[in-house]
C-alpha cells in the first residue's frame, strides 16, 4: 500500500493559497454551518460559481468546497446550542442536551465540548479514511464499462432505498437528473437530443446553473413563506470552559460515536443526521443509567457532534475511492469537478492523486485550523445569528445571481436558474429532496457511456452486464440493498401472530 | 385536517399524472432522435427510451402511493411569491439597460422589504448590498458586469 498520494497531497495543501483557501473555507463554512437559513449544500452551491470564476485550480477549489462542507458541520451546532434551532439537519441531535447547557449558563462549555468532539469525529475519520481509500481504490482498475455501470446502478439503488421514507420520490429525482443530462448533442453520435434546435441547448444543462437553481432560489422562495415567523433571540454565550477530566469523560463516547457516524458517513445516500441520530440513541442506551441525557449531559452532546463530522467525512470514501458521491453535498463537489473536465469514476484516485491526496491532507489541516478558529471566535459567530433574513435572503439572491452570470456572461442563464428554482420549489413542496437530481445529473453521462461502450465491446449482448464476478457482486449487492428494507418494514408492519 | 390531506394527496397525484405525460413525451422524442451513425448498438436513442420507461413505471407507483408533501403557501405567500419572482425576472432582463447596480438595488431592495425591512432600510440595504456585490464581482474578482444607463 502506497502513501506517496498523500505526502504529495501535503505538498498541495501546504502551498500558502491552498491554506488561505482552507482558512477561508473554514470560516465561511462555519458562518454558513450556524445559519438556520443556509445548509452547507446552498453554501457550496453559491460559492462554486465564485471559485470557478476565479480560475482557482480544480484542487484549490475542492480544497475550498469541501472545508466549506466540514466547516458547516462544525457551525451547524452553534445554533442548535444557542437557539435550538439546528443550522444542518447533521446537528439536530445536537440541541437535545446542547440547548438545556446553554440555557443552565453553561454555553461556552457546551459550544467548547462539540468543538472538540467534532475535532475528535473529524480527524480519527480523515486517518480512517486515508487508510480505506487506498485500498478500496485499487478495485478502480478492474472496473471495465460494465462494471462501472452496475456500479452506478448500485448507488442509486442504495440512494433509494435509504434516503427518506418514500424511496419512490428519491428514484424519480434521480431518473429526472439522469433525464437532464441527455440534452444537448451526444458525444458518440453527434446527434441532437432535446435541444428544439436553440443554440444554448448544444451543450446541455450547465451545472452551475442547475445546481444554483435547485438549492438556493427553491430555498429562498421556501423561506419567504417563513419570514412572518421573526427572528430569535439566542442564549447568551457564558459560563467556562471545559476542565480536563470533562474532556477525558467525553473521549470513549466521542470514539464510539466516531466509528457508528463514519460507517454511515461510507454508505451511499445516508448523512450526518442520521449518523448523530444513531450514535444519540446509541450512547443514551450505553450511558444513560441515570436518566441525564436529555437534560444537558456532555455524553450527550458529544455524540452527535463526533459522529455528524465524522459521517461528513466518510462520505467523501466513496467520491474519491469510486467516484460515486455519497450525499448530495459530495455530488455537488464532484459536479463541481466535471466544470474542469474531470469525470467522476473509479479512474479518479488513479487519475488526479494530486487532487485527492491535497483534499485528504487538507482535511487534516482544516480540522486543526476549525478547531482552532472555534474555541475563541464562538462569540463571533454567535452574533452571526442576531443577521436578519432582510439581510441575508438578499445576499444569498445576489451571489444566486452573480454566480450564474458571471460564469456564462448572459441574462438568459439567469433566467434558466430562475426557471429551474421554480421547478425546485414545486418539486421541494412535493416532497421531493433535490440531493437526487443532483447524483442523477453528475452520475447520468457517465453512466450512458459506459452503458453504450459495455454493449459495444459486446456487440450488443446484455450479457456483458451480469459476466464478471464483480459486476454480479454488484448486482446482488443492489438487489439487497432494494429488498432487504422493504422486507424489513413488511415484517415490522406484519400483525403480531402472522408470519412476516 | 382530513380536507387538508386529501388536497394534498390530489396535488400530489397531479404531479404523478404530468410526470407520466412527461414521461411518454420524453420517451417519443428520445425515440425519434435523428442520427446518421453510431458506434454502439443503442445509438443516441436507447438510454433515453430507457429512462422514459423507468419514469412512467415510477409515475404510476408515486399516483397510487402520494405520500406525504408539504401545505401550499396561502394567498398572502402566494402574492410574495409572485412579486419576487417578477421582480428578479422585469430587472434581470432589463439589466443591460438599466447596469448591474440599479437592477441590482431594485432587486435586493425589493427582497429585503419582502421579508421584513422598512422602506428605507430595504433601499439602503438594497444600495449597500448592491455596492458591495458590484466592487466584489467587479473590480476584485475581474467579472464583466452590465454597465447600462450610468456606464458603471
Amino acid at each position: 500500500m502506497s502513501f506517496d498520494f498523500l505526502w504529495q497531497g501535503f505538498g498541495v495543501a501546504l502551498m500558502p493559497q491552498n491554506l488561505l483557501i482552507a482558512l477561508i473555507g473554514c470560516f465561511l463554512g462555519t458562518v454558513i454551518g450556524c445559519l438556520p437559513a443556509i445548509g452547507p449544500i446552498n453554501g457550496i452551491a453559491l460559492l462554486l460559481p465564485i471559485a470557478y470564476t476565479a480560475g482557482l485550480p480544480p484542487e484549490s477549489t475542492l480544497i475550498l468546497l469541501a472545508s466549506i462542507y466540514y466547516g458547516a458541520e462544525y457551525g451547524g451546532r452553534i445554533s442548535s446550542i444557542l437557539l435550538n434551532v439546528p443550522g444542518d439537519a447533521g446537528a439536530v441531535m445536537t440541541a437535545i442536551d446542547g440547548y438545556p447547557m446553554a440555557r443552565n449558563g453553561e454555553a461556552v462549555k457546551a459550544l467548547a465540548i462539540s468543538g472538540i468532539s467534532s475535532f475528535y469525529g473529524g480527524m480519527i475519520a480523515v486517518v480512517a479514511m486515508t487508510f480505506l481509500a487506498v485500498p478500496l481504490s485499487l478495485l478502480a482498475i478492474k472496473f471495465g464499462p460494465a462494471e462501472y455501470f452496475v456500479l452506478m446502478v448500485f448507488a442509486f439503488a442504495t440512494l433509494g432505498s435509504m434516503v427518506g421514507a418514500e424511496p419512490v420520490k428519491t428514484l424519480i429525482g434521480c431518473v429526472l437528473g439522469l433525464m437532464l443530462t441527455t440534452i444537448g448533442i451526444d458525444a458518440t453520435s453527434g446527434a441532437y437530443r432535446f435541444t428544439f434546435d436553440q443554440p444554448e441547448l448544444h451543450d446541455g444543462i450547465e451545472f452551475i446553473i442547475l445546481v444554483i437553481g435547485l438549492f438556493s432560489i427553491s430555498e429562498v422562495l421556501l423561506m419567504l413563506e417563513h419570514k412572518m415567523k421573526g427572528t430569535l433571540k439566542p442564549l447568551a454565550v457564558t459560563g467556562s470552559y471545559p476542565s480536563w477530566s470533562e474532556i477525558r469523560y467525553i473521549w470513549w463516547p466521542s470514539f464510539r460515536a466516531t466509528v457508528i457516524g463514519f460507517i454511515i458517513g461510507v454508505l451511499p445516500g445516508t448523512g450526518a443526521s442520521v449518523a448523530s441520530a444513531v450514535s444519540y440513541t446509541t450512547e443514551k442506551r450505553i450511558s444513560d443509567r441515570e436518566s441525564t441525557f436529555g437534560k444537558g449531559d456532555i455524553r450527550g452532546l458529544a455524540a452527535p457532534e463526533a459522529a455528524n463530522n465524522a459521517a461528513a467525512t466518510g462520505a467523501f470514501v466513496p467520491m474519491l475511492a469510486l467516484g460515486v458521491p455519497g450525499s448530495g453535498t459530495t455530488a455537488v463537489m464532484l459536479g463541481a469537478l466535471m466544470l474542469y473536465n474531470i469525470q467522476p469514476g473509479p479512474q479518479l484516485f488513479v487519475e488526479q492523486s494530486k487532487l485527492v491526496g491535497g483534499l485528504i491532507a487538507s482535511m487534516y489541516v482544516g480540522n486543526i485550523i476549525l478547531l482552532v478558529m472555534n474555541l475563541p471566535l464562538v462569540q463571533l459567530f454567535a452574533r452571526m445569528l442576531l443577521m436578519p433574513n432582510w439581510i441575508l435572503i438578499p445576499a444569498i439572491t445576489a451571489l444566486s445571481i452573480l454566480g450564474v452570470y458571471t460564469a456564462y456572461s448572459s441574462v438568459m442563464s439567469v433566467m434558466i436558474m430562475f426557471g429551474i428554482g421554480i421547478v425546485g420549489y414545486i418539486l421541494r413542496k412535493l416532497g421531493f429532496d433535490m440531493a437526487p437530481i443532483i447524483l442523477g445529473f453528475v452520475l447520468g453521462k457517465v453512466m450512458e457511456v459506459n452503458l453504450r461502450n459495455a454493449l459495444a465491446i459486446s456487440g450488443g449482448e446484455y450479457s456483458i452486464l451480469f459476466a464478471s464476478p464483480l459486476s454480479i457482486t454488484l448486482w446482488v449487492m443492489a438487489a439487497m440493498v432494494v429488498i432487504l428494507p422493504w422486507w424489513r418494514r413488511r415484517k415490522r408492519a406484519a400483525p403480531p401472530g402472522l408470519p412476516g | 385536517m382530513p380536507e387538508l390531506a386529501k388536497g394534498q394527496r390530489r396535488i400530489s397525484r397531479l404531479a404523478a399524472f404530468f410526470l407520466m405525460i412527461f414521461a411518454i413525451l420524453y420517451g417519443y422524442l428520445g425515440g425519434t432522435v435523428e442520427y446518421s451513425f453510431s458506434s454502439d448498438p443503442i445509438g443516441p436513442r436507447g438510454f433515453p427510451v430507457a429512462l422514459a420507461i423507468v419514469l412512467f413505471g415510477l409515475s404510476v407507483w408515486y399516483f397510487a402511493q402520494p405520500g406525504q408533501s408539504e401545505s401550499w403557501p396561502d394567498r398572502d405567500g402566494q402574492i410574495a411569491a409572485i412579486t419576487l419572482l417578477a421582480l428578479c425576472s422585469a430587472c434581470i432582463l432589463g439589466m443591460n439597460f438599466l447596469g448591474f447596480l440599479p437592477a441590482m438595488t431594485i432587486i435586493l431592495g425589493g427582497i429585503a422589504r419582502l421579508f421584513g425591512a422598512s422602506w428605507p432600510m430595504a433601499a439602503l440595504s438594497g444600495l449597500a448590498q448592491a455596492a458591495i456585490w458590484w466592487a466584489l464581482f467587479g473590480p476584485l474578482l475581474g467579472g464583466h458586469l452590465p454597465k447600462g444607463l450610468l456606464g458603471i
